[in-house]
């Protein structure tokens, strides 16, 4: 009985210690993947909830930091389902001016470029978040998306070129 | 080579095999168009990275930490134990004496009360209402057709708290008089005396089964017990 208890403590113990930290990032990319916040704090809640339960099957040592954005990428993924909406059939014209975060207005230039990500179709945004604001890999993205390098590539260079053409310059 | 921008993106993100990003290298030298985008997605990336990051709301962490360890596990942690010890305090209970014998003088009580007896079978003949038990498999000891001026009217089975018992009826001058076949267990030695609900409870052993007489009179509850153990006190296997 004390063992248990003693390994279900280390277990909390080691999760609020290795994965929590990274709440802060992760809201920060669910915030621009739903645009909104109150979405944004579900997905991040269902996220580590989820990520909880599985915490198990995590190997120590590994990329946490990526599991959890494969987790995040899941959530999102099946809400998309529950909802009957698919990220792939997202319009690709932009759908009115989406309003951005207030402290990204304040960054100096940043606010064309928050709308401009904003305005671009899912499927490219959470691609070029993950790379260029988050830092992954190709390869991790891959493994977070769960598709192959090469669509990995292709979403990227589609979404860096419709971010261009967002932000006024020639037609991508 | 040809233009390839979706190469030029791996290129910049540094995501090209040695062999390709050599080959890649050459041709942006000598193509314009390709060596601008790359200059354009590496600004892009740059100014991306730069983006202030987005607040969290503060109370994001203790929301999430709440969540991973709901309120009903703590409640649990005191309610399990609780039901637990509530458990056994009933198991303990049942067996009890004073307990088992303020069950049978409410039941006394409660079928005496009615305008009617509540009995299932009636007759005056012990082996006749040993028969109508023993058709359920229940065994009762062989029982006085009477006792004093109460004379057997008929029986029912009755529910305990946990248990159904056999309640067999006397009655006779303004004497009213209940004898229970009580199976399981009972805490007790080879008898025990109470009074309950304003009437005698007798609790006795009676060939391994135990047995409770309940009376308002303490002498028609005497009389029962004595002619139970003038008659041969033995569980009837027989049938």
């Amino acid at each position: 009985m004390e063992r248990v208890r003693a390994t279900a403590v280390t277990r909390d113990q080691r999760f609020e210690a290795e994965a929590l930290p990274h709440m802060r990032s992760l809201y920060g990319t669910a915030y621009r993947m739903t645009r909104n916040a109150h979405d944004a704090e579900d997905l991040v809640q269902e996220t580590f909830l989820r990520a909880y339960r599985a915490f198990d099957g995590f190997r120590p040592g590994s990329n946490i930091r990526a599991w959890l954005y494969t987790i995040l990428h899941r959530v999102r993924t099946d809400a998309f389902r529950r909802s009957q909406r698919s990220p792939r059939t997202v319009e690709l014209a932009n759908d009115g001016p989406p309003v951005p975060p207030p402290q990204d207005a304040l960054a100096q230039g940043g606010e064309d470029l928050t709308r401009a990500l904003a305005s671009i179709p899912d499927v490219f945004r959470n691609a070029v978040v993950l790379r260029d604001v988050e830092d992954f890999t190709y390869q991790e993205i891959a493994r977070i998306l769960d598709v192959p390098i090469g669509t990995v590539m292709s979403r990227i260079h589609r979404g860096r070129a419709l971010l261009r053409a967002a932000l006024g310059g020639r037609k991508p | 080579m040809s233009c390839d921008p979706e190469r030029v993106t791996g290129f910049v993100d540094d995501a090209l095999p040695a062999g390709e990003r050599a080959e890649l290298e050459t041709h942006l030298a000598e193509c314009p168009t390709c060596r601008e985008q790359a200059e354009f997605e590496s600004g892009l990336r740059s100014r991306l990275r730069g983006l202030a990051p987005i607040e969290m709301p503060p109370h994001l962490t203790r929301a999430v930490q709440r969540r991973l360890r709901p309120a009903p596990r703590r409640w649990l942690a005191v309610a399990l134990p609780a039901a637990a010890a509530l458990v056994l305090a009933l198991l303990w209970l049942r067996a009890a004496p004073p307990f088992v014998a303020w069950e049978l003088a409410r039941d006394h009580t409660s079928c005496f009360g009615k305008s009617q007896l509540p009995a299932k079978v009636w007759g005056s003949d012990p082996g006749q209402i040993a028969d109508w038990f023993g058709g359920d498999g229940m065994q009762i000891p062989v029982v006085p057709d009477s006792a004093g001026s109460a004379a057997l009217l008929g029986a029912r089975y009755c529910p305990l708290i946990d248990r159904m018992v056999a309640h067999l009826y006397y009655s006779g001058d303004d004497v009213n008089l209940s004898l229970f076949v009580v199976p399981g267990s009972v805490r007790m030695g080879a008898s025990h005396k109470a009074q309950a609900m304003g009437q005698t409870v007798h609790l006795l052993r009676v060939g391994g089964t135990v047995v409770g007489v309940v009376s308002a009179s303490e002498e028609a509850v005497e009389a029962v017990e004595r002619a139970l153990t003038r008659t041969v006190a033995r569980l009837d296997t027989g049938r």
